[in-house]
C-alpha cells in the first residue's frame, strides 16, 4: 500500500443525515478482537483486517471504547493523553487507517470520550497539583476540606468511601465522582471547556463519526445539590452540540447517562428544535427488564418502563443493549428487582460486580438458543438504535473468575486454532486467557465454524440484521404496544409514515414464556391487510373483524410486515 | 312497537335460555313479553331497544335487547340470527358494528328517544367514530369495545335501580380513585317506575391483562420446574400480589372516602353469620359432600355472632377476585362492581367488612394455584408445591393490604369465616357446574377447618 492508505484525515462515508436513528451497532474492544502484531494484545491494525468481517454480519457503526494513552486503571477510561493512542494498540496514523478502512466499507465508527475527568497521570492533573497559580492550577476541583458537596452519592462503593481524595503535593483535596485516580475536570473553568471541545475537533477533524459521551450527569458541582443532571451541565453539552452541527455535519454525540428515563430525555435538549444536545442517549433501565419479562414469562416488566419513557425529540434516537463491557448494571431497578436478578441470574456471588451482574448474554441465558434469539429480536425490534456486543452474536461465554469486568473482555474466538485465532503470541502472554472451557471454550464456538453452519446463531443473526435493514419502521417508526390479554405475549407495532405518504407497518410478538402460547390480538383497525411474516415472506391468513388468532412456540417471536396485497392460488 | 316484540315472545322463549348470560337456565320460560321498546332507527336495518320481562312461574326476570331486523342476514351476522317477523330477519344487533356505532353515537350526543337516556358523563367528550368490535368472550353481561378506547357494557340481566357497576364506579371517580376505568357515559330509563342503569361506558385499557391468566403463567412456571422453593422460582409473582394488596386496600379507602363507613351496633355479627348459615344450609342442599363438615362449618360462623364488639362496615367490591384485576403497564385496576351475579340486588349493596374482598382474592389465589392440577393423582409433589406457591402469595397480598390498612390478619376469626363461607358456594357451585373442579374448594375446607381431607 502506498502512503495513501495512511492520509492524516480519513475518506468521508456518504452522508446520511440521521444516520444513527437506523444503525445497528457493534461495540467492540480493540484490545479483545484482533492483535495483528503477535503481542498477544488487539490493536487497531487487527481490528482493521477484521472489518470485511464486520461488514458481511451487517454493522453500520462501531463504537470503541477508550483507546487514548491511560495507565489502564480503568479500562482505559483514565485517560493521561487525549490525543494519542495507547502505544500497545497503534498510533494516531492507524487510527485513522481503520477510520478510512471503515468508511470505505460504508461502516462508521464512534469512540468513547470521557468528559469528567482525566487520569491523575494525565500532565493536566501534575501541572495543577504541582503548580497551584499555574495555568492548569484551577483545571481540577480543589479545596482545603473534604466536606463540600456531601450530598453527591458514591458511585463505586466497592473501592471508594469518600468523594475527595487529599493530594499531598498541592496539600489539598480534589473532586472525584469515580475513581480516587482519576479527578474531576472544573467545568466552571473556560480554559477546560475550551481544551475540551479542542479535543473533541481533533478527534473530528481525522473525520470520526462521532461520540459517547461518558460519564455526562456528573460534569459540574452544585453545594446543596446531589451533582448530577444540573443546568451548566447541559449548557455545556449545548455548545459541544453546536461545535459539532456547525462544523461536522453527520457525527452523533451520545450521552451515557445511567438515569431513569425522565432524567435521561434532558440530555437530548430542547425538543422544540427537534434536540439540541446529544442526538442519542442510552436507555439503561429497559434492559434488567428484559431479562425479568422473559423470567417471570410476563410483560409488564417491559410494558411499565417502555410507558414511562417520554417522547423523545425528533432528531433523537435511545440506544439500546442487552450486554456490553460493562457489568448489566442494576442501578436502574428496585432493590428488590436487584434482589430478584441476582438470584436469577448471579447463582454464584462471583458473577456479580459493583451493583450489576459480570456476564455475557449467553451464560446469562444458559445457552438456551432460542432466548439468545427471542432476545436478540427484542434488542433489534424494540424503540432505539440497537447496540451489540462484540461476540454475543455467536454466543461466547464469560469466565467470572477474571478480576473485576474483565470476566466478558476475553479474546475474540476466530477459529479452533491457537489462541483461537485471535494472536499468533505464546498463550501465556495473552492480555487474558481464552474462555477454554468444554461448552462455550474457543474450539466448539468460532466465528469460522459458525460461517460454515447456515443454522448457527451467527447466520441467524445476520440475517434478522438484514431483515431489519429492509424495515424503516424499526429504525424510525412509531412504537405502539398492542394488547393481548395473554401476559405472556409482548406484541407491538412498529409504524413508520414515509414522506411519501405510504406506510411501513411492522407487528412484533413474542412470547416471553418458556412454554407454547396463544394469543387473540385485536388488529381490526387492519382488516384487509395480510400478515407476511419478514424471515420468509409466508403469507399468513388475512386480518378480519375478528380477534387474529397467533401461536408461538415457547420463546417464539414473529415479525410481520402488515401489508395490503393481492393474494394469489397459483391460478 | 312492544306489539313486535310480543309477536315475537315464542322465538324468544326459546333463543333466551340458549344464551350465555340467561340466568334461569334450569327453569322453564313460560311467558316473554315486552316491558318497553323503542325504535332506535327507523331504517333499514331497523334496530329496537328492548326490555323484555320473561315469566318464569315462580318469578319474573328482566332482561335488555338489542334487536335488528333486515330483509335478509349478512354472512357475517347469521350467527346472531334470532328468527323471523313478517318477512324480515330478526337478529342480536349486539354483533352487529353498524348498530354498535349507533349505540355510541347517542351517547355522544346525550340523545333521548321516549324515556331511553342516553348520556356522556360530565365533562366527556366521545369521539363518536371509533370502530366498534363486539367481545366475544360473552360473560354475564355483552361488552363491545370500540376503537381501543373505550368498552361499552350492555347489562342483560336488569333490576329496578342504580346498578352498583355504575355508581360505585362514579363514586370513586369522584373522589380521583387511580385503580379504576374511568366512567364515560350511560343510558338509563325507568323500569317498573324506578331510574334504571342499562348501559355503561367506560375508559378502555389496551394494554392490560388480567389477574387470572398473570398467576396461572407463574403457577405453571412453578409446577413444571425442577422442585424448590417459590420463593426462588423465576416466575415469582408475589411482587405483583403485593401490588395488588395494595390496589385492593387503597380501593378501599376510597370507597370510604367516597361512601363513608359505618360501625355497627354488636348485633351485626350476629346478622351476618345467620346470612352465612342460611347460604351453608342452601350449599348442603346441593353438595352433600358439605354434609361431614356442617357442625365445624357452623361452629366458625357461630363464634362470629359471638364476637364482642362493633364492626366496622362500607361499601365493597363484593365479587373480587384474580378476573377482576387488570395489570395495566403503570398500575392494578379493578373492574366489575357488580357483585356476585347470584346475589340479590340488596344484598350487593349492604355495607359489609372489607375482609370480605380480602377473602375473594384469597379464594382466587388458591384457584389459580390449583387448577392446573385438576384430574391429578394427589400423589408426587405438584400439590404441595401448589400449596407453597398459595402460601406466599397470599402473604404478599396481605402484607400489601397491611402496607396500607390495617393488617386483614388480625381479625384471623372474621377473615377465615369469610373464606370458609366463599368456599361453601363454590362447592355448591361446582357440584353443579365443574364437578371435576369441586376438590379445590373442598381442600380449602378442609384447610380452614383444620380437618384432615
Amino acid at each position: 500500500m502506498g502512503t495513501d492508505a495512511h492520509p492524516r484525515r480519513a475518506r468521508s462515508v456518504a452522508p446520511e443525515p440521521e444516520w444513527f436513528k437506523s444503525a445497528v451497532f457493534y461495540e467492540v474492544l480493540v484490545r479483545a478482537f484482533s492483535d495483528s502484531d503477535g503481542d498477544g494484545t488487539g490493536d487497531l491494525r487487527g481490528l482493521a483486517d477484521k472489518l470485511d468481517y464486520l461488514a458481511w454480519l451487517g454493522v453500520d457503526c462501531l463504537w470503541l471504547p477508550p483507546f487514548y494513552d491511560s495507565p489502564l486503571r480503568d479500562g482505559g477510561y483514565d485517560i493521561s493523553d487525549f490525543r494519542r493512542v495507547l502505544p500497545e494498540f497503534g498510533t494516531v496514523e492507524d487510527f485513522v487507517y481503520l477510520l478510512d478502512q471503515a468508511h470505505s466499507r460504508g461502516m462508521r465508527v464512534i469512540t468513547d470520550l470521557v468528559l469528567n475527568h482525566t487520569s491523575d497521570a494525565h500532565r493536566w492533573f501534575q501541572e495543577s497539583r504541582r503548580d497551584p497559580t499555574g495555568p492548569y492550577g484551577d483545571f481540577y476541583v480543589w479545596a482545603d476540606t473534604d466536606e463540600g458537596y456531601s450530598d453527591a452519592r458514591i458511585i463505586f462503593v466497592d473501592t471508594e468511601t469518600s468523594n475527595w481524595t487529599f493530594d499531598p503535593v498541592r496539600g489539598q483535596f480534589y473532586w472525584h465522582r469515580f475513581f480516587s485516580h482519576q479527578p474531576d475536570l472544573n467545568y466552571e473553568n473556560p480554559a477546560v471547556t475550551e481544551a475540551m471541545i479542542d479535543v473533541l475537533r481533533f478527534w473530528l477533524d481525522l473525520g470520526i463519526d462521532g461520540f459517547r459521551l461518558d460519564a455526562v450527569p456528573y460534569l459540574f458541582e452544585q453545594e446543596g445539590t446531589n451533582c448530577e443532571n444540573l443546568k451548566p451541565t447541559h449548557d455545556f453539552l449545548r455548545t459541544c452540540r453546536k461545535v459539532v452541527d456547525d462544523e461536522y455535519p453527520g457525527t452523533v454525540l451520545l450521552a451515557e447517562a445511567n438515569q431513569w428515563p425522565a432524567d435521561v430525555v434532558e440530555y437530548f435538549g430542547d425538543k422544540t428544535v427537534g434536540g439540541d444536545e446529544c442526538h442519542m442517549a442510552f436507555h439503561f433501565p429497559l434492559m434488567p427488564r428484559i431479562f425479568m419479562a422473559v423470567r417471570r414469562e410476563s410483560r409488564f416488566p417491559i410494558s411499565e418502563i417502555l410507558a414511562q419513557t417520554p417522547a423523545i425529540p425528533d432528531g433523537c434516537q435511545w440506544g439500546i443493549f442487552l450486554r456490553n463491557h460493562d457489568e448489566l448494571t442494576l442501578e436502574m431497578v428496585t432493590d428488590d428487582e436487584r434482589d430478584y436478578m441476582y438470584a436469577e441470574y448471579a447463582t454464584d456471588p462471583r458473577m456479580k460486580a459493583n451493583i450489576g451482574i459480570r456476564r455475557r448474554l449467553a451464560p446469562l441465558l444458559d445457552n438456551d438458543r432460542d432466548q439468545q434469539e427471542l432476545f436478540t429480536a427484542m434488542l433489534l425490534s424494540l424503540p432505539g438504535s440497537p447496540v451489540l456486543y462484540y461476540g454475543d452474536e455467536i454466543g461466547m461465554g464469560d469466565n467470572i473468575w477474571l478480576g473485576d469486568r474483565d470476566a466478558v473482555r476475553t479474546p475474540m474466538q476466530w477459529s479452533p486454532d491457537r489462541n483461537a485465532g485471535f494472536s499468533r503470541c505464546d498463550p501465556a502472554r495473552l492480555y487474558l486467557p481464552t474462555i477454554a472451557d468444554p461448552v462455550y471454550g474457543y474450539q466448539g464456538v468460532n466465528i469460522e465454524s459458525q460461517m460454515g453452519n447456515t443454522s448457527s446463531l451467527l447466520h441467524w443473526t445476520r440475517r434478522m440484521l438484514q431483515v431489519r435493514t429492509r424495515h424503516t419502521a424499526f429504525g424510525l417508526g412509531e412504537f405502539i404496544e398492542l394488547g393481548a390479554s395473554n401476559p405472556t405475549i409482548l406484541a407491538y407495532l412498529r409504524r413508520h409514515r414515509r414522506e411519501d405518504g405510504t406506510e411501513d407497518l411492522v407487528m412484533c410478538v413474542n412470547n416471553l414464556s418458556r412454554f407454547p402460547q396463544p394469543v387473540e390480538l385485536d388488529l381490526s383497525e387492519f382488516a384487509g391487510h395480510t400478515p407476511v411474516e419478514l424471515t420468509g415472506c409466508v403469507q399468513f391468513p388475512p386480518i378480519g373483524e375478528l380477534p387474529y388468532l397467533l401461536t408461538l412456540p415457547g420463546h417464539g417471536f414473529y415479525w410481520f410486515q402488515l401489508a395490503e396485497i393481492e393474494r394469489g392460488d397459483g391460478s | 312497537m312492544t306489539a313486535l316484540v310480543d309477536a315475537l315472545g315464542d322465538t324468544l322463549r326459546q333463543w333466551l335460555p340458549a344464551q350465555r348470560w340467561f340466568a334461569a337456565k334450569d327453569s322453564v320460560v313460560e311467558r316473554v313479553s315486552a316491558v318497553r321498546a323503542h325504535v332506535l332507527r327507523d331504517a333499514d336495518p331497523i334496530l329496537v331497544h328492548t326490555v323484555v320481562a320473561v315469566d318464569l312461574g315462580a318469578e319474573t326476570q328482566h332482561y335488555q335487547l338489542l334487536l335488528g331486523l333486515r330483509p335478509s342476514l349478512p354472512e357475517h351476522l347469521a350467527h346472531a340470527s334470532i328468527g323471523c317477523h313478517e318477512g324480515m330477519a330478526v337478529y342480536d344487533a349486539a354483533h352487529d358494528a353498524e348498530m354498535l356505532s349507533l349505540l355510541l353515537g347517542l351517547i355522544a350526543s346525550d340523545s333521548l328517544v321516549g324515556e331511553l337516556r342516553f348520556a356522556a358523563e360530565p365533562g366527556v367528550r366521545l369521539d363518536p367514530d371509533l370502530r366498534p368490535r363486539p367481545v366475544l368472550a360473552e360473560q354475564s353481561n355483552t361488552s363491545v369495545v370500540y376503537g381501543q378506547q373505550y368498552i361499552l357494557k350492555l347489562f342483560r340481566r336488569v333490576s329496578p335501580g342504580d346498578n352498583p357497576d355504575v355508581s360505585l364506579h362514579r363514586a370513586l371517580h369522584s373522589v380521583d380513585s387511580e385503580h379504576i376505568a374511568t366512567p364515560l357515559g350511560s343510558v338509563r330509563a325507568p323500569l317498573l317506575g324506578v331510574d334504571t342503569d342499562l348501559v355503561f361506558l367506560q375508559e378502555f385499557l389496551p394494554a392490560a391483562a388480567d389477574g387470572w391468566p398473570m398467576a396461572t403463567a407463574s403457577v405453571r412456571d412453578l409446577l413444571a420446574g425442577t422442585g424448590g422453593d417459590a420463593a426462588r422460582v423465576g416466575g415469582d409473582f408475589a411482587a405483583e400480589s403485593f401490588r395488588l394488596g395494595q390496589t385492593v386496600a387503597a380501593l378501599h379507602a376510597d370507597l370510604r372516602t367516597a361512601l363513608g363507613e359505618t360501625v355497627t351496633e354488636s348485633g351485626h355479627a350476629a346478622e351476618l353469620a345467620a346470612t352465612m348459615h342460611r347460604r351453608l344450609d342452601h350449599a348442603l342442599a346441593r353438595a352433600p359432600e358439605l354434609g361431614r363438615y356442617e357442625a365445624d362449618i357452623r361452629a366458625v360462623y357461630d363464634r362470629v355472632a359471638g364476637a364482642p364488639g362493633p364492626m366496622r362496615v362500607q361499601r365493597i367490591h363484593a365479587d373480587l377476585h384474580l378476573g377482576q384485576a387488570l395489570r395495566t403497564p403503570a398500575r392494578w385496576v379493578v373492574i366489575d362492581f357488580e357483585g356476585e351475579p347470584a346475589a340479590s340486588r340488596q344484598d350487593r349493596e349492604t355495607p359489609c367488612s372489607p375482609l370480605r374482598d380480602v377473602a375473594g382474592m384469597l379464594r382466587s389465589f388458591d384457584y389459580a394455584a390449583n387448577h392446573l392440577l385438576v384430574g391429578c393423582a394427589p400423589a408426587g409433589g405438584l400439590h404441595e408445591q401448589a400449596r407453597l406457591w398459595t402460601e406466599r402469595n397470599r402473604t404478599a397480598f396481605c402484607d400489601g393490604y397491611a402496607d396500607l390498612a390495617e393488617d386483614p390478619r388480625a381479625d384471623s376469626a372474621l377473615l377465615d369465616a369469610f373464606e370458609l363461607d366463599k368456599a361453601v358456594y363454590e362447592v355448591a357451585y361446582e357440584r353443579t357446574h365443574r364437578p371435576t373442579w369441586v376438590g379445590i374448594p373442598l381442600a380449602a375446607v378442609d384447610r380452614l377447618l383444620g380437618t384432615q381431607p
